[in-house]
């Protein structure tokens, strides 16, 4: 198990992304480019095709624990549409904990693919 | 750098909070914006589009707190919160504010006092060295593992050069100095040491230098002197100039090479050091002593540990040293030969012996002390209660908006630590001028205390204070944040009624019970104090001064000695309003003793001859002629030391009644003989008993020999007179000093306050066991008053009633008045049996009277039911005084 030195708050449990997961997929979203707040909740409705839908507050929580943690950086830029906006990206920690995070994911999933087959 | 970027963030987020909130504002603002644009790409119309968006996110605020309450720094701002509400809250009621302080100010400043004297006297480590810990006293211990012996400069030098176990030995004795600066004496309390002595200690010197190595190989040959930053100031105004200044120190030219730094206070820290030199100078200072001799044995040596070495091993190490040195035969004196181990003890700044005593004497005053605290703990706990009952409905309101009971009790418990670390502020305060109240017991001149509360005793008293106020403000707090709402907000009676007056009872029960404890142990201490007046010391001290006159210090030798004290005695006896003159070596009844044994010749009383055995032990006093007159002590055979017993006459002693009752059955040993000292001594005369040292001694054999038989450079000058204490020690001070003016001036005192210091345990345990009881009285006192008030209010309608039915007052007064003295009754009980367990403790200290002394305890339990009596009696008065009518109209 990955763990870095941050609580897990109760929040989460309320929103429909997988508890434990969203620090991940935020992560994951940020690995290809820079992107605002709304810009990663969109972009993560849109490839889960609409599984996962967040709470703004949840994610703005993990934007500030992740920035703390040093996995993210935010600086306020133009958007296309000339308005200011707070980008998030990725840092070299980030990458590296996404990495950690990807793999032990992928080990949970098969095991538990595993587990349902032979159930099955 | 992930922690330190989360703390610069945190603490930056704590100092630009505005700006945070802003950033944070912008960021949600923003997210919205992109969510309604989004919907408007979606087909909504923009207005329905908007509030999709504001739908999706919920309420922004909410938002917000959630982001902002993620980081640490929130817990850090809701303490200031909460701290800042407090301080509000304490402001708006400043009249139980106060009180409360008050209350908690007496409590912890009692505790905080005895504890600052326990720090000073027993807890610190020796103030002013480094690694104090590492420091350990060498004491030389008789076989049986209780006498001690001080040791010779040989047997120091044998440690020093063959253990293993130190970084350094150090050895040290007290030595009285006469400084002379300008050719005007002063006293000053002196110490030689070893050359190492500074650096075993690891002082280092405020201004100038310590002892170099060379300075402490060779006897006589560096006359230099290290000052304390006292006597710097007093002696030099604290000129540095005076490094290589040359004074006289006993008559001889010694150069000044370093200053002390103020905070190292020497090796005993009670015991005054004002200079310090090479013990390689001692034979100048002490004439007739030499370094090289073992049987004079006046050091005390210290040592520091080498790393990693335990006190155990070094121990073992030096208790080897110790029966090889005896076994070695280089002591030539035969009771040295039983002194052969060794102990090791932390160098605490007390003499080793005096320890446990002290340390048995300060557990006493600082259990008294806790229950002190206790008790302003409890009328505490008491006033906090009656505060969240008064405040329920605020409490109700503040859960009915939203606060959890967590966050409602972190709030009340904020509260009460906030009044407990205000009142422990005063408590130090009071601390830091009681300390210095008790400096000013009438102490011998050589004794100086530093009680004051230093870094440690801060610390102790605000811990104190924190762990008093959670455990004192824990229950109130919870008992205010109950939630249930409805109730509570309904319910506009000061509600609790029958539990929370059960709780109170029980509390002022306990106070009683614990303030009788106390009175009872000042009672006691009182008592004997007035027994300790009382007892017959066999002498009259009245109206005789007293003062200690060392010509050695001032570098007379004996011929120039014996001359000094005869023309003293001349001038002193020529002085109006003086009666009597004389010398003796140890002035009576002031803690100190000294003796040996004596070989009689011929058969004792009990018909057994010992001029070869062990002998019978007895204790000693070298006395001038006119001893037996100037204190007023019979004697009842036989004459007393005369001027005829000099240098040149038979030797002779006079000896008390029952050593001479031990010597002869019929009591009459005149003439009889006996060896002391491997003298002949022939018995005199006999005087009446006396006490000697201390009050506490019982029919002691005591031998007065003539002080011109046994000469001593240091004698202590008893002068009975009719003259005013003050002119009196004018009148001595000038007769030393017409006879030589360069000697310093003398410390004169009476008899009477030498003799105090035997009582000095009991009045100092009186004064404070006094200050503490009356302290708890009067808040047992206010608590009760305010449970009798209290329970008065609640049945003012009752007793409306009953008034209205045909009750008369004397009813009224007698019902109000019984429920106070049930109480009162119920505490002094219960303060009794604690007192009959507790004061047993004390019993060392009582010379005699019993621990359960009918008298104090009586009187203690009479003034207590008396003034609950008043206490009830006031709310009683106020209660049948009242109008049935408005009685049963209000509410």
């Amino acid at each position: 198990m990955v763990r870095y030195p941050y609580r897990t708050p109760m929040e989460e449990q309320t929103t429909d992304v997988i508890q434990g997961t969203l620090d991940m997929l935020i992560l994951k979203t940020l690995s290809l480019e820079p992107m605002h707040g709304f810009g990663i909740s969109r972009r993560i409705e849109q490839v889960s095709r609409g599984v996962f839908k967040v709470n703004p507050g949840s994610l703005l929580t993990a934007f500030q624990r992740l920035e703390r943690a040093g996995l993210i950086d935010a600086e306020w830029r133009q958007t296309e549409n000339s308005r200011r906006a707070k980008f998030y990206k990725l840092t070299r920690a980030g990458r590296k904990q996404l990495d950690l995070e990807t793999a032990d994911w992928t080990r949970r999933v098969t095991a538990v693919a595993r587990l349902l087959k032979a159930e099955g | 750098m992930s922690l330190w970027r989360r703390l610069a963030r945190g603490v930056r987020a704590l100092a630009l909070r505005a700006a945070a909130d802003r950033e944070l504002s912008d960021e949600v603002a923003h997210f919205i914006d992109e969510s309604t644009a989004a919907h408007i790409a979606g087909g909504m119309a923009p207005a329905e589009a908007r509030r999709a968006a504001m739908l999706e996110i919920g309420n922004a605020t909410v938002v917000r707190e959630q982001v902002r309450g993620a980081g640490w720094e929130s817990a850090v701002e809701s303490l200031f919160t909460d701290l800042r509400y407090a301080g509000r809250v304490l402001r708006k009621s400043p009249v139980f504010t106060i009180v409360t302080m008050f209350v908690i100010a007496l409590g912890t400043g009692a505790v905080t006092t005895i504890f600052s004297a326990t720090n000073a006297m027993l807890l610190r480590p020796l103030p002013g060295a480094r690694d104090a810990s590492a420091l350990v006293s060498i004491d030389r211990k008789h076989r049986n593992g209780k006498e001690g012996m001080s040791a010779s400069y040989p047997f120091y030098a044998e440690l020093r050069d063959k253990s293993h176990a130190f970084d350094g030995v150090a050895a040290w004795h007290d030595v009285p100095l006469t400084v002379t600066i300008g050719g005007a004496g002063t006293l000053a309390y002196g110490n030689a040491v070893s050359g190492n002595y500074f650096t075993v200690l690891g002082v280092r010197p405020e201004i100038g230098r310590f002892f170099a190595p060379d300075e402490d190989r060779t006897p006589l040959t560096h006359p230099v002197m290290v000052i304390s930053d006292g006597f710097w100031r007093a002696s030099f105004g604290a000129d540095s100039s005076v490094i290589g200044r040359s004074v006289q120190v006993n008559g001889h030219p010694f150069t000044i090479i370093g200053v002390v730094p103020r905070a190292f206070r020497g090796v005993y820290i009670p015991l005054k050091s004002d200079a310090w030199v090479p013990a390689m100078m001692l034979p100048q200072l002490r004439p007739g002593h030499s370094l090289a001799d073992v049987v004079d044995n006046p050091f005390r040596m210290f040592a520091r540990l080498k790393p990693g070495v335990s006190r155990e091993s070094a121990r073992q190490e030096t208790s080897v040293l110790t029966a090889a040195w005896v076994a070695s035969g280089a002591e030539p004196m035969p009771w040295a030969k039983n002194y052969v181990d060794a102990r090791l003890v932390p160098l605490s700044g007390l003499p080793e012996d005096a320890t446990n005593a002290i340390v048995g004497f300060f557990f006493l005053l600082l259990g008294a002390s806790a229950l002190v605290l206790l008790i302003a703990s409890v009328n505490v706990a008491a006033l906090l209660s009656a505060r969240a009952v008064a405040r329920g409905r605020e409490m109700a309101v503040r859960a009915a908006l939203g606060a959890r009971r967590g966050r409602l009790v972190r709030q009340l418990l904020t509260e009460s630590l906030l009044l407990f670390a205000l009142g422990a502020t005063g408590g130090i305060l009071i601390a830091v001028l009681a300390t210095r109240a008790l400096q000013q017991l009438p102490l011998p001149d050589e004794i100086s205390l530093d009680l004051a509360p230093d870094y440690r005793v801060i610390a102790f008293a605000l811990i104190v204070a924190l762990v008093t106020g959670v455990v004192f403000g824990l229950a109130p707090a919870l008992r205010a944040a109950r939630t249930d709402i409805s109730k509570r907000i309904r319910d506009d009676s000061p509600s609790g009624g029958v539990r929370s007056s059960t709780a109170g009872n029980a509390l002022v029960v306990g106070q009683l019970a614990l303030s009788l404890l106390l009175l009872v142990a000042a009672g006691l201490f009182l008592r004997a104090l007035e027994r300790g007046n009382r007892i017959d010391p066999g002498f009259d001290a009245t109206g005789v001064s007293v003062a200690t006159l060392n010509a050695e210090s001032w570098g007379y030798d004996t011929v120039k000695a014996h001359a000094f004290f005869t023309a003293l005695r001349a001038r002193l006896e020529a002085t109006a309003g003086v009666t009597t003159v004389s010398y003796t070596d140890v002035a009576p009844l002031t803690a100190q003793s000294s003796g040996g044994r004596m070989h009689l010749d011929g058969p004792d009383a009990a018909g057994s001859a010992d001029a070869s055995g062990p002998g019978t032990p007895v204790r000693a006093n070298y006395v001038d002629a006119g001893f037996f007159a100037a204190l007023h002590i019979p004697i009842v055979r036989g004459d007393p030391i005369q001027r005829r017993d000099d240098e040149r006459s038979t030797k002779v002693a006079v000896i008390n009644e029952t050593l001479a009752a031990k010597i002869a059955a019929d009591g009459n040993a005149l003439g009889r003989t006996f060896t002391y000292d491997d003298e002949k001594i022939t018995i005199a005369g006999i005087a009446r008993d006396a006490k000697y040292a201390w009050l506490t001694e019982d029919r002691t054999p005591f031998v007065y020999f003539p002080i011109a038989q046994h000469w001593l450079p240091r004698q202590v000058v008893l002068v009975r007179g009719t003259l005013p204490d003050n002119q009196m020690a004018l009148a001595i001070a000038r007769a030393v000093q017409s006879i030589d003016r360069g000697l310093p001036s003398p410390v004169v005192t009476t008899l009477r306050d030498a003799n105090s210091i035997v009582l000095l345990p009991q009045r100092v345990a009186a004064m404070v066991t006094g200050a503490l009881g009356a302290i708890g009285l009067i808040m047992a006192t206010v608590g009760l008053y305010g449970v009798i008030s209290y329970s008065v209010n609640r049945r003012r309608r009752e007793i409306g009633i009953r008034v209205a039915l045909g009750a008369r007052q004397t009813d009224v007064l007698g019902m109000v008045v019984r429920e106070g003295m049930k109480l009162a009754t119920l505490g002094v009980g219960a303060g009794l049996l604690l007192a009959a367990a507790a004061t047993r403790l004390m019993a060392g200290l009582l010379f005699n009277v019993s621990p359960l002394d009918l008298v104090t305890f009586a009187g203690m339990s009479l003034l207590f039911l008396a003034i609950a009596f008043v206490s009830s009696y006031l709310p009683a008065r106020r209660a049948a005084a009242s109008d049935p009518m408005t009685a049963l109209r209000t509410d």
